[in-house]
């Protein structure tokens, strides 16, 4: 396994178990991890099983193109692109050669090499050439403010990357990027589910995105994960139309 | 006798609905008449067959009496008569086997409970003053006995928990309790459900990593709780706490409405009361009786090995057919 499990570094008794063993547990499956990528959380989980709600009752969020955005081990990706339809496509994007060279190995092992795309690059810069063609975007980006870094779990704060945890002074900078580029990338109608760090965060971005950007979304909310923590925002592209894109018209939706 | 002429025999109920066909408020009502439908179509196969049968029967008979000089043809009408006959006898007891009221939970999986929360007769008798580790062994023993019976029969099935947690502790209640947990489609509704976690408090997310992935479940109504950490994953954990909230949601409901319908069946399930024999397991003596139909099995452990348990199932089976028959023909 070319993932496989790695050697306990001596006197290192900090490290996380996940590392050691060079796999993790997530929702169904088993996923390689290495130092270098975010080792994917039980609240990530959630993601999956909002997504398998929506696209239950929806053909066209079933067979389109979602993206995964910050993949790091492709656990979103892979956890999606198993919920959707046969013509159902991802494409995941991580700017870190690890985790594009870990979330490919875990595609190849899942054999989903057809369905999902792993691209290197920030956030939307690798998906340019399908802007306003996604059904679906989905990310757990870096949330944690530069200075809680330090006061992270010892083992989070020492092993784990700081690009995958690192979201600047006030732990938005990349949650604010993807909320922006959100209305561009996706068809009207088009669903995202960001994850973040809590709910001042969450009540922030809503309240931004209602500010910012009224017509471009609809239904935006705030989802808790199972420790009661509200942790995901959620929304829709909005269907009517957008006079900067009068090309627009012409997508049917339902 | 086709279709058209049945209907009428249909409760107005289930006609009236199956006509309306109104798609969106009567979705759920038009699905049970549906299934209900799906039920009678046995019967009345089975009524269509057996008119059939005793038309040919009346035909045979004129036939005979017509031409009572045709020894040959005599014969033959008779030889077929008692054929006919004995068709008609086979589908009439046939039909009322379908009639028979039907346990829902005869086709469906099931959870079996083995508890060793007690101490089985046995030991009381021939282990004085043992306690509740011997109880603990018994009760692997007999999930043992049904995991085999189970690979024999071809069943699938999980094993979905085995906790060790009272092989130290000593009950005094004097009953093994063995409990069937069915395993069905328990409509639950998502705001009826609270899902957490253990981890309620911190910051969770990319703060911490733990491999901490327990789940519990509240089923508001009722208030019943599953929690379940065994699993790899919270969605595996919230997945098997899902499922086992099910299985005790139907059984509460089940017992409910069938207490008084299958007697049998109740005591299969068996309440856990302590005056309640079910089966004795006699290692000494080698036997096996199962007080309910009063057979007694003298290789105990052929069946500890879930070799012969069929001669209890088939027995019981039998009685709750009989049982069923009798309280049918007094509600006539």
């Amino acid at each position: 396994m070319r993932y496989g499990s790695r050697g306990l570094k001596t006197g290192d008794l900090q490290t996380n178990s996940q590392y050691v063993v060079g796999c993790e547990h997530w929702r169904d499956m088993v996923l390689s991890v290495e130092e270098g990528v975010l080792i994917p959380r039980p609240e990530t989980e959630l993601i999956v099983d909002l997504v398998g709600d929506l696209v239950e009752g929806n053909g066209e969020l079933r067979e389109g193109l979602w993206a995964d955005m910050g993949t790091g081990s492709g656990a979103l990706a892979i956890g999606i692109a198993r919920i959707l339809g046969p013509c159902g496509r991802v494409i995941a994007t991580d700017l870190s050669p690890v985790a594009v060279a870990v979330a490919s190995y875990n595609v190849q092992r899942y054999n989903l090499q057809d369905k999902i795309e792993i691209k290197l690059g920030s956030w939307f810069e690798p998906l340019k050439n399908v802007e306003g063609q996604f059904v679906g975007l989905v990310s757990n980006p870096p949330y944690i403010p530069s200075h809680h870094i330090i006061g992270l779990q010892a083992e989070v704060a020492k092993h784990e990357p700081r690009l995958a945890l690192d979201g600047g002074a006030n732990g938005m900078n990349d949650l604010l990027h993807l909320c922006h580029g959100a209305a561009s990338m996706l068809k009207p109608g088009g669903f995202f589910a960001f994850e973040t760090n809590g709910e001042k965060q969450c009540k922030f971005l809503v309240d931004h995105m209602q500010k910012e950007s009224k017509s471009s979304f609809s239904g935006v909310d705030i989802v808790s994960d199972f420790a009661g923590n509200k942790r995901f925002v959620t929304g829709f592209r909005a269907k009517s139309h957008n006079p900067t894109n009068p090309n627009e018209w012409t997508v049917k939706i339902n | 006798m086709d279709n058209a002429e049945l209907q009428p025999q249909l409760s107005s109920d289930l006609i009236t609905i199956m006509e309306k066909r109104q798609p969106e408020a009567l979705l759920v009502e038009y699905s049970r008449a549906n299934k209900e439908l799906r039920n009678l179509k046995g019967s009345m196969d089975l009524i269509k067959e057996l008119r059939t049968k005793q038309k040919d029967i009346e035909g045979l008979k004129a036939l005979m009496t017509e031409c009572p000089e045709d020894k040959e043809m005599l014969n033959m009408a008779t030889e077929e008569l008692s054929q006919a006959v004995e068709e008609e006898r086979r589908l009439q007891n046939q039909l009322l086997q379908s009639l028979l009221p039907k346990d829902d939970a005869d086709e469906r999986g099931c959870i079996l409970e083995v508890r060793a929360v007690t101490v089985s007769f046995i030991f009381l008798n021939c282990v004085p003053g043992t306690g509740g580790e011997e109880a603990s062994l018994f009760a692997m023993d007999i999930f043992k006995m049904y995991e085999r019976y189970s690979l024999k029969t071809g069943w699938k099935f999980d094993v979905v928990e085995i906790t060790e947690s009272d092989l130290k502790g000593y009950k005094r209640n004097p009953s093994d309790h063995i409990s069937l947990l069915l395993q069905v489609d328990v409509q639950l509704r998502h705001e009826d459900l609270r899902i957490d976690t253990y981890r309620s408090g911190g910051s969770g997310g990319q703060h911490v990593n733990t491999t901490n992935s327990a789940v519990r479940i509240t089923h508001i109504p009722s208030g019943i709780t599953v929690s379940i950490q065994d699993e790899r994953s919270q969605h595996m954990n919230k997945a098997k706490a899902l499922k086992v909230l099910c299985a005790r949601l139907y059984e509460i409901e089940r017992s409910r409405i069938h207490t008084s319908r299958s007697k049998l069946r109740s005591e299969q399930i068996g309440s856990g009361d302590r005056s309640e024999r079910i089966r004795t397991y006699n290692f000494p003596q080698g036997r096996v009786t199962d007080h309910r139909v009063g057979i007694t099995h003298h290789s105990i452990n052929d069946v500890m090995q879930g070799e012969n348990l069929d001669i209890f199932i088939d027995a019981l089976l039998l009685q709750q057919e009989m049982d069923a028959v009798a309280s049918f023909n007094s509600e006539q």
